[in-house]
This record gives structure tokens, sequence and C-alpha cells, in this order.
């Protein structure tokens, strides 16, 4: 019977724990709200395969450098629109420390090839098949674009459309001021 | 017991044969009811999102080429990851999602049969100890008085 009694108790504090574990794991959603709300903060993990080649990219190998970080899928209206602008503001800035990064969610692998030889993609690609980096970063649609830091962190503005030349530029301008 | 054996492996492949059927020849609408948009997390067939339109797609053309039920939701989750599938697969770690409940059911049963027993088993010796007072003997002297009036009663 005692036996029984620790059983039911190591069931009940696992299940506990699995719970913090949940919330913590959902915490990165207050990322894109901390931002919005116009606060700086630490860039969440983000590893993620190459979509063309082999290997992984790690944004905190980019310390240093600024990123740009756009979440699109090839089956976005937004993302065909502001691909253009996207591909002007990586090619300026390429030479200048800021890194373009495309993560490309929920999407089949080919269609977001067809994308990217379609519209020239001049960055790096990711993949993120199940999705699995949005809840992380807070991300509710397709397309939105982050600014990280060169000490890795996200800082505003966040552009929750599709971004536009002057907005891609503001947003880089203040990250390197940051 | 050997008819229950046999009626039990009559049952076993009455159900086998349509499963295997079914992976040979798959359906559009049973993979559509069976399978998740990721993005909007219902099934594909209640889904318009443009990416469940693109797995509907998908799906067709795979079919059409002959493809199995297995492999067209294999090649899904690896694109997706394995939350594309509405239920868990029965085998490897998502075959805990299974095992689990039925294994919780079969500790919650376990559990009140032996709860069931104790209480049963308390009772008894509960009973035994309410009787155990008249089914001792009587002293001598009790028993000679009792002897007594029981003589006197019948005179």
């Amino acid at each position: 019977m005692r036996l029984l009694r620790l059983l039911a108790v190591a069931v009940v504090v696992a299940l506990l724990g699995l719970l913090v574990w949940d919330m913590a794991q959902a915490d990165g959603s207050k990322v894109a709200k901390k931002v919005d709300q116009g606060q700086v903060v630490a860039a969440p993990k983000l590893v993620l395969p190459y979509h063309d080649r082999d290997g992984s990219f790690d944004l905190a190998a980019q310390r240093g450098k600024v990123v740009v970080v756009n979440f699109w899928a090839s089956w976005c209206q937004g993302c065909k629109k502001e691909a253009g602008a996207l591909n002007a503001a990586a090619r300026y800035w390429r030479d200048k420390g800021v890194v373009f990064l495309g993560v490309d969610v929920n999407d089949f692998r080919s269609a977001a090839s067809r994308f990217v030889d379609r519209h020239d993609v001049a960055y790096t690609i990711v993949r993120d098949g199940p999705g699995s980096t949005l809840g992380k970063w807070g991300v509710t649609g397709l397309p939105e674009t982050f600014f990280v830091d060169r000490k890795g962190r996200v800082v505003p503005p966040h552009v929750l459309a599709a971004a536009t030349r002057e907005q891609l530029d503001e947003g880089i301008r203040r990250a390197r001021r940051s | 017991m050997r008819l229950v054996a046999v009626a039990a492996a009559v049952a076993l492949f009455a159900a086998a044969a349509p499963a295997l059927a079914s992976d040979r020849h798959p359906t559009q609408g049973e993979l559509e009811r069976e399978l998740v948009c990721p993005t909007c997390h219902t099934t594909l067939d209640e889904s318009d999102a443009p990416i469940a339109r693109q797995m509907k797609a998908e799906i067709r053309r795979r079919i059409a080429q002959g493809a199995t039920k297995s492999q067209i939701e294999q090649e899904l989750v690896d694109e997706f990851g394995p939350s594309v599938l509405g239920v868990p697969r029965k085998h490897g770690f998502d075959l805990l999602a299974w095992a689990l409940p039925l294994g919780g059911v079969g500790v919650a049963a376990a559990g009140l049969a032996f709860g069931a027993w104790r209480w049963s088993r308390a009772r008894d010796v509960g009973d035994t100890v309410s009787h155990a007072p008249s089914a001792a003997p009587l002293d001598a002297e009790l028993d000679r008085r009792v002897d007594e009036e029981l003589a006197r009663f019948d005179a």
C-alpha cells in the first residue's frame, strides 16, 4: 500500500514537471509581444538545417553581426510581395556585417525551392517544416521579420506583414545602433 | 479453449485484411480525414488553408502514382513532422500514446481489484472477530448452571 502511495506521488510530481517544462517552452511566445512593446529581449535559440545544403545554421554563432530573421513560406502571398525588397536589402547590406536569414516554415521543400529560384533569393534559407520555431519567437502569421543586434538580442521594430525596403533599412540601422 | 483461439484468429484476420487493403490502396478521403494541416491544426478535409490545398494535391498525385498509405504518411511526416498525423503511429516512441492510456486503465483496474480484495478480507476478519465470543467454550461453572436451568425448565 505504501508503494502504491509512493507511485501516485511520483506520477503527480512527474505531471507537474511536465507542466512546468511546457510553460517554460511557451515562454518564448512573449518575444514578439515584448519587442512590439519596445523592449529588447534575448533572441530565442534557433538552430535549423539549411534548405539547400547539409549542415545547420545556428543563430548564436552570428554574435557580432546584425541578423535579419524573416519567417516565410512559398504559399504566403505577403512573402511573394516582400521578396524583392528582402533581396535588394540583403544585397545592399551583405558587405556591412548584416546577415539575412529566411526561415521557411510549414512548407514543402520542393515548393520552397521553386520560390527561391523564381525570386532569385540571395540570402541563407533554413527549413522548419513543422514550424517548431514559431511559438518560441511568437510568430502568429506569415511573413514576419525580426532584427537581432550584435549581442544576440531581438530589438524593435518587429514587422508583422510584408516588409518594405524602408522598414528593413530602418530595422537594420536600429539594430546596428543597439 | 481451442474454439476461443480459432475465433480470436478469425477476428484478427478479419480486422487485418481491410487495414492491409487500405494501406495498399488508400483513398483521398481517408488520408484527408487522418492527416492534419500544420498551420490550422484541423484535419485536411476540414481545412482550406493554402498549405492544406497543397497537401491534398500531393496526396492525389501520390495515390495516382500508386504509393501506399504508409509511404504517403511518411513523406508528409518528413516534410512537416509527426504532428501531421491525426493519430499517433503504433510503433516506436509514438506507441507510448497508445500504451499509456491502456496501461493506465490496467493499473486502475488492478488497483480497484486489489482494494476490493483487501476490503472483503478485512470484512471477513471483522465477521470472525464479532462471532468469536459466542464460539468460545463456556467455563465449567457457567456450563453447570446453564444445564441446571435447562433441566428445571424441562421439568
